[in-house]
């Protein structure tokens, strides 16, 4: 617990002093407020939520996997992860630290969204723990990609690919059957769709499923590459 | 009482053996040198006795968990957006330790007036410094060293060494890396010249300037490592 709690105040640190990160929780509520507001609610035939799901969307699966790999790549590069892993902070722990910041500090990005899209009761909570769920998934890919890759351009390299396909997968997947039943897996698609759907518990089944696989590979991912030189 | 050991240890990188049988022990609570020039495979060695490298051929043994190690690299591994004391904090939340030994490691290695400095805006002999505050900061049981004074003056260099005379007389064991001779000839209890991957003598400084009839007014090791290999240590 004293590891998590270190990790967490230097990451929560180092976070605020750098612009370049905290712009991209920013970014995407800032430009889904704009084109709500001049776009989609002043037509009448324009879902009044359509550019806060789908800005909501590529912040999750898009904006969150190269910030969460171009972090802990940054870690790697300039060997500081090293010195943790020397000290014994363990895989769970630098997880926990490292992206229970990138989680807690999402949680503002999310709440403007569910606010954009002037969500209420029931659908604001739903809206709300769908987009933290595909937070949670994004931060744990983004991990496994930074801790495997040996700097920062390498993660970005990794990561970048990884975000298109994964943000516009779901975008693509309506118009092919095939896409669309490989896609139904992923937690970026069930994102997408219950953001628009009705309240279910299925897709946090399925997006909570993707968590743990992804949890397990990021356990394996850092076991094997946090020390090495 | 052995505080570090490798038997047989050799090292490839791909066509590149950079160690060749290398054989040494440590005793618990000395201070043990290691000399050679640059590729001579120092780093090496201590990245195997880390566990940040696995060893091709040999065994080789740290008697110390890896949260009991000290380590100063070359690649410092400080967080350049945050202060000195800052990054001080990291490990002294991860070890427990009290903020008050934190401020004094500081005050040490003389960055007490540089604590809430951002690490990117610290020369290289300051940066050398705070890693060894890091370093040091849990007492660690056996501390690494890869060039601790390289960068430093020599006002400051005196400072780091009574520290880590500090360090050994509170029951510590170090393992340093050095180009400077005057270092480990008056620091180090015993050392080792390494040689393109190869032990080519081991012993106390003394015993081996005598050996080598090296000793003029003071000891001489680099006149040792010239006669065995043709080469100096620059």
């Amino acid at each position: 617990m004293r590891s998590v709690k270190a990790i967490f105040k230097k990451q929560l640190k180092d976070t605020y002093k750098n612009m370049v990160v905290l712009i991209q929780f920013f970014l995407f509520p800032v430009v889904a407020w704009i084109m709500t507001e001049l776009v989609a609610r002043p037509d009448e035939y324009m879902p009044d939520t359509m550019f806060v799901t789908m800005m909501a969307s590529i912040f999750a699966g898009m904006g969150l996997i190269p910030l969460v790999a171009s972090i802990i790549a940054e870690d790697r590069e300039r060997k500081s992860l090293r010195f943790l892993v020397m000290a014994g902070v363990k895989p769970g722990a630098y997880l926990l630290g490292v992206g229970g910041v990138i989680f807690a500090v999402g949680i503002l990005p999310a709440l403007a969204f569910a606010f954009i899209g002037r969500f209420e009761g029931q659908e604001f909570y739903f809206f709300f723990a769908l987009i933290m769920s595909a937070v949670a998934g994004s931060i744990l890919l983004g991990a496994t990609i930074g801790i495997l890759s040996k700097n920062q351009q390498a993660a970005s390299g990794l990561a970048l690919p990884a975000a298109m396909v994964l943000g516009f997968g779901p975008m693509i997947a309506p118009f092919n059957e095939r896409i669309d039943q490989v896609f139904h897996f992923i937690y970026t698609h069930q994102f997408a769709t219950a953001a628009e759907g009705s309240l279910s518990w299925q897709p946090f089944a399925i997006m909570w499923a993707n968590v743990g696989v992804l949890l397990v590979v990021f356990i394996f991912a850092y076991a094997a590459k946090g020390l090495r030189s | 009482m052995i505080s570090v050991s490798m038997k047989n240890v050799g090292k490839s990188f791909g066509a590149n053996k950079v160690l060749k049988e290398v054989t040494l022990e440590t005793r618990k609570g000395e201070i043990f040198g290691m000399l050679g020039p640059s590729g001579a495979g120092k780093t090496t060695i201590i990245n195997i006795l880390t566990r940040q490298l696995d060893v091709d051929s040999g065994t080789c043994h740290v008697d110390a968990q890896s949260h009991e190690i000290g380590l100063l690299l070359e690649h410092d591994g400080l967080y350049p957006r945050l202060s000195c004391m800052d990054n001080l904090i990291v490990f002294e939340d991860i070890y427990g330790s009290p903020r008050k030994k934190t401020k004094e490691i500081l005050e040490r290695v003389g960055l007490k007036d540089a604590a809430n400095t951002p690490v990117h805006q610290l020369s290289k002999g300051m940066r050398q410094r705070l890693g060894l505050a890091r370093a040091v900061l849990h007492s660690p049981k056996i501390l690494f060293l890869d060039e601790p004074t390289s960068a430093l003056d020599p006002v400051t260099a005196r400072g780091i060494h009574k520290l880590i005379l500090d360090l050994r007389a509170k029951g510590s064991t170090i393992f340093l890396t050095t180009h400077n001779m005057e270092e480990a000839t008056n620091l180090c209890e015993r050392v080792v010249l390494l040689h393109k991957g190869t032990i080519i003598e081991q012993g106390e400084p003394k015993e081996i300037c005598t050996r080598h009839n090296a000793v003029k007014t003071v000891m001489d090791l680099e006149a040792v490592f010239v006669k065995l290999t043709g080469e100096g240590l620059g």
